[in-house]
């Protein structure tokens, strides 16, 4: 058999499920043309984002035929076949081989772990019982250990192993065996956070779980590798950073569903144990859909949400504040998307500020949930100040801006103030302070905006309390 | 080869109180050496890994030796911390407190870089070598990254005469017990790790040089006694149980530090700790808080009468537990505020705000109209207790927009049950005078996740954070000086990107 070199951008297939959780063969041919269109090199059916360990050998079998007659020799398909048991993934192994697929990927026996020598024992038999080309596949984060590098020095003389697939992520590791067996077998990364670096040392290619949602952008990476064009190569990793982290260490398989899902690709949800909100939060899923607006693969919301003002409603007319000798002080920080205008008033807690205080607190207005101002949990700020979000909040994205830097902002700037003696001392117990807040619903990054709502609190309170 | 000291008993591994300009507070030190020592204690081990000895420089380590051995006077043995990370200074320090007077030194593995085997045991062998002074290893791998292996430790208790003894700090069930597989008898096998003592000592372990030693001598104490001379290890079992969280926090949560605020808490004032430590960090503000619960409940925090003064001319007394947080007066029940937050799993987290003050004031106003106004995803609902509503009335409303029946489900069942739980136990533990809950209405912000799945996490961590949020309400908590110090490290866990 011609040897097989495993060269270039292989997605690790997800496995689409209906909703009964059956394998949906509809969505995994329209999954694999998705793919080669965008120009993949091969593509990599029951790998650890194709759920394998949660399949029964049947149904991977049929995958892995699906795939290959999808396919239909347009690009090499790389059938995952690995499986604690020594004889299951024997038994796949040559299922594959009769299927048509173009090598195997056999992941390291999980649970029950061998030392070494089992470890060996395991991939020679798989190699013995095919003809296929194999690739060996460190994962240890799911595994519980690395491959050892000598065990990998030993197989890479078995005339089918072909290459290592190192999902690791530890790059001391890929370098040690390039050093030990570059010369020998390929190296192919595993790991979306490391592409870039682990292509530029010497990497073959790479099998990506996210290769499945950004095929195109590690194409450029390998060829711009290839070519040498080391900073362009770079540029584009760090384009891609953030939603190649969000994707290995909140889901694997789950992020890259719910990606494909928010693209359009219905691909349909994981198996349990795998849940909705679970290991990707529904936080994380939210900042992962801005990743992908951010990468043109999704469009924005467009209907702009709706805005209101709340001190006048709560009772605090500025005519009825300037009886008390209280005003609303009004500031904006930053320019663009993460500009943030503030409205504050501090008062006594038995005047209307206080009243007002009270009502904004008990009655949540839904979309402009009044929330205390903190500077982490368990550290309130004092005096006791109510943030209330002027633009509705429509989603968990939205949310995630509000409740997290700019609650902190706000906290931060009131404790700021106390102790430049704008806010009195004995204040912190007599008063409270309410704080109307505008953010732009489409704000993304976090540092500016709680910079910006930081110094627009800060100044707002300064006008209020008529200080410096 | 008879050893000629065999360590034993209950050791407490001494915290080392700093001042508020962090030097060490001798006065406090001897404070503490005569409160163990009167609570039973069979030794005490200054300048351990609970003393911060690894924070400390060489002359104030000799100073706390000196210290310790002159103020304990030989009513009971000390067993000197003085390991270090290089062989030259640990035989320095040992050699000094052999002169010094102390009995025993207790020596931990080198830390910080990683060592093979060869290199721990003649470690050992060149302080053994060094002094006459009987010499204790020391393993604590979590926080030097060393582990001293099995056969390591045998030879070097076999072959050594001045080698008397090994503490295991490791929390290793399965290393203590290859310890007492291979040295039972021939040298004295200590358990360093609270939270499985008792069943080191049910096992064969001969003593215990322990953290928690320092807040609760008398308890361990009796457990040794019970396991040891009364063979009663129900006993044992049952009282361990009882302070298991206690030991969880120590063990688990910034050690010399927890030591030090639950002795703060107890009235017994030990100081402040080293930077790097710091209250909510290692040692979180939920730890804190829910400590302080705790204490509460083995009646380990005085009570005190605190005064409710509703109004000038009408003052009401509880019998509260307090610390030095507390107002002995509570003035101004306008508006109060307390917010708490509890963990540790993000998808059953509780986070309240509770509001308080008076039916006539805002807080009270607020009530009425937010029953009249119910907002959408919202709605409040006045908490009850099997049915009936608890005492002072108390409103419940949801933080997160209620979407789903379960989410429903959650909020207004075991959270709530949560949140009734708090406020009945406030009035019978002294925190609110019960002549005032008639006069007197709570509104809690309650935050249940979406993705909260677990009911009997979402009622207890609901329970907790009232009962913290109720107490800081009435004590003006955090107060400016915490916040102060607080806020330049004060890290809002959403802030950041993912």
């Amino acid at each position: 058999m011609a040897a097989f070199k495993p060269e270039g951008i292989f997605p690790a297939l997800i496995t689409p499920f209906k909703k009964g959780r059956e394998v949906d063969e509809e969505a995994l041919r329209r999954l694999v043309n998705w793919v080669i269109e965008r120009g993949v090199h091969g593509v990599v059916p029951c790998g650890t984002t194709g759920e394998f360990v949660y399949m029964k050998e049947e149904e991977r079998k049929r995958v892995v035929e699906t795939v290959v007659d999808e396919v239909n020799g347009r690009v090499s398909v790389i059938a995952g076949t690995g499986a604690s048991a020594t004889n299951m993934a024997v038994r796949l192994t040559r299922h594959a081989e009769d299927a048509g697929a173009d090598a195997v990927l056999v992941v390291t026996p999980y649970y029950l772990r061998p030392a070494d020598k089992g470890a060996y024992q395991h991939f020679y038999e798989v190699a013995k019982s095919t003809d296929l080309p194999i690739i060996l596949y460190n994962i240890p984060q799911c595994t519980g250990g690395f491959l050892a590098r000598e065990v990998v020095e030993d197989l890479a003389e078995l005339e089918n192993v072909v290459a290592l697939k190192d999902s690791s992520g530890h790059l001391p590791y890929t370098l040690e065996l390039l050093d030990m067996v570059g010369d020998r077998i390929s190296i192919l990364c595993g790991h979306d956070e490391v592409v870039m670096p682990a292509l530029a040392a010497g990497a073959s290619g790479a099998i990506l779980a996210s290769a499945n949602v950004i095929p195109d952008v590690w194409i450029e990476v390998y060829e711009a590798v290839k070519r040498g064009d080391l900073a362009r190569a770079r540029e584009l990793q760090m384009r891609v950073q953030k939603l190649a982290r969000i994707i290995v260490r909140h889901g694997g398989a789950v992020a890259v569903k719910a990606a494909l899902n928010m693209m359009g690709l219905k691909v349909g949800k994981a198996r349990r144990p795998l849940v909705s909100g679970g290991v990707l939060s529904w936080e994380v899923r939210e900042e992962m859909r801005l990743e992908l607006e951010k990468l043109g693969k999704l469009k924005a919301e467009e209907e702009a949400p709706e805005s209101k003002k709340f001190l006048e409603e709560l009772g605090l007319s500025p005519s009825e504040l300037r009886c008390l000798s209280l005003e609303i002080g009004e500031a904006s920080a930053g320019v663009g998307e993460e500009e943030v205008h503030v409205r504050a008033v501090v008062g006594p807690k038995d005047g209307p500020v206080g009243y007002a205080w009270a009502k904004a607190f008990s009655q949540l207005e839904p979309g402009h949930e009044a929330l205390l101002a903190l500077l982490e949990p368990n550290l309130m700020a004092r005096p006791p100040t109510l943030i209330i979000p002027t633009v509705e909040i429509r989603n968990m994205r939205q949310a995630s801006m509000v409740y997290g830097p700019v609650q902190a902002a706000v906290g931060r700037a009131v404790q700021d103030a106390v102790e430049v003696g704008w806010v009195p001392m004995e204040a912190m117990e007599t008063h409270v302070a309410l704080v109307e807040v505008t953010v732009k619903p489409e704000a993304l990054d976090r540092r500016a905006l709680y910079f910006n709502a930081y110094e627009a609190t800060r100044e707002a309170l300064r006008r209020a309390l008529r200080r410096g | 080869m008879a050893k000629k000291f065999w360590p034993k008993g209950v050791m407490p591994a001494l915290v080392t109180p700093f001042d508020p300009k962090f030097e060490v507070d001798e006065e406090a030190l001897r404070r503490l050496v005569d409160w163990v020592i009167e609570r039973g204690v069979s030794a005490v081990v200054p300048c351990g890994t609970t003393g911060e000895f690894v924070n400390m420089r060489i002359e104030e380590r000799r100073r706390v030796y000196d210290v310790v051995i002159d103020h304990v006077n030989g009513r009971v043995p000390v067993i000197a911390g003085t390991g270090d990370a290089s062989t030259q200074v640990a035989v320095e320090l040992t050699k000094y407190a052999e002169d010094a007077g102390a009995d025993a030194a207790l020596i931990v593995t080198p830390f910080y870089m990683g060592l093979t085997d060869k290199e721990v045991y003649e470690h050992y062998e060149k302080i053994a070598s060094s002094v006459e002074l009987p010499i204790l290893m020391y393993n604590i791998p979590q926080v030097t990254g060393v582990w001293i292996p099995w056969w390591v430790a045998e030879g070097l208790g076999k072959e050594i005469s001045n080698i008397v003894g090994i503490k295991d700090s490791s929390g290793s069930m399965p290393y203590m017990m290859t310890l007492i597989e291979k040295l039972y008898g021939v040298i004295s096998i200590i358990c360093g790790y609270d939270e499985i003592a008792m069943a080191a000592l049910a096992s064969g372990a001969d003593g215990l040089i322990l953290a928690s030693a320092n807040v609760i001598p008398d308890v361990w104490v009796e457990i040794y006694d019970a396991v040891k001379n009364r063979r009663d290890l129900d006993h044992a079992r049952e009282l361990h149980r009882k302070y298991q969280t206690l030991l969880r926090f120590i063990a688990r949560f910034g050690g010399p530090l927890a030591v030090k605020r639950a002795l703060w808490m107890m009235g017994l004032d030990v100081g402040y700790v080293r930077r790097p430590l710091m209250v909510g960090g290692a040692y979180p503000y939920e730890v804190e808080d829910e400590m302080r619960r705790r204490l509460e409940g083995y009646g380990l925090i005085p009570r005190m009468p605190v005064e409710f003064e509703l109004e000038p001319g009408r003052v009401y007394r509880c019998d509260y537990p307090a610390t030095s947080y507390t107002h002995p007066r509570i003035r101004d029940f306008t508006l109060r505020v307390g917010e708490a937050f509890t963990s540790p799993s993000m998808a059953d987290v509780a986070h309240v705000d509770l509001m308080l003050g008076r039916k006539d004031g805002p807080v009270g106003k607020a009530f009425e109209d937010a029953l009249k106004n119910p907002r959408p995803g919202h709605e409040p609902r006045v908490v009850e207790l099997d049915g009936r509503e608890v005492k002072p009335r108390t409103l419940l409303i949801p933080t997160v927009t209620i979407r789903t029946e379960r989410h429903a489900k959650l909020v207004y069942g075991p959270a709530m049950a949560g949140v009734a739980r708090a406020v009945v136990e406030a009035v019978e533990g002294g925190l609110i005078p019960r002549e005032l809950v008639d006069e007197l209405v709570m509104i809690a912000h309650v935050f249940v996740h979406p993705t909260a799945c677990n009911p009997t996490r979402i009622m207890l961590n609901n329970y907790k954070a009232v009962n913290h949020a109720l107490k800081k309400a009435l004590e003006d908590r955090p107060t400016l000086g915490e916040l102060m110090e607080r806020k330049e490290s004060a890290r809002h866990p959403f802030r950041y990107e993912p």
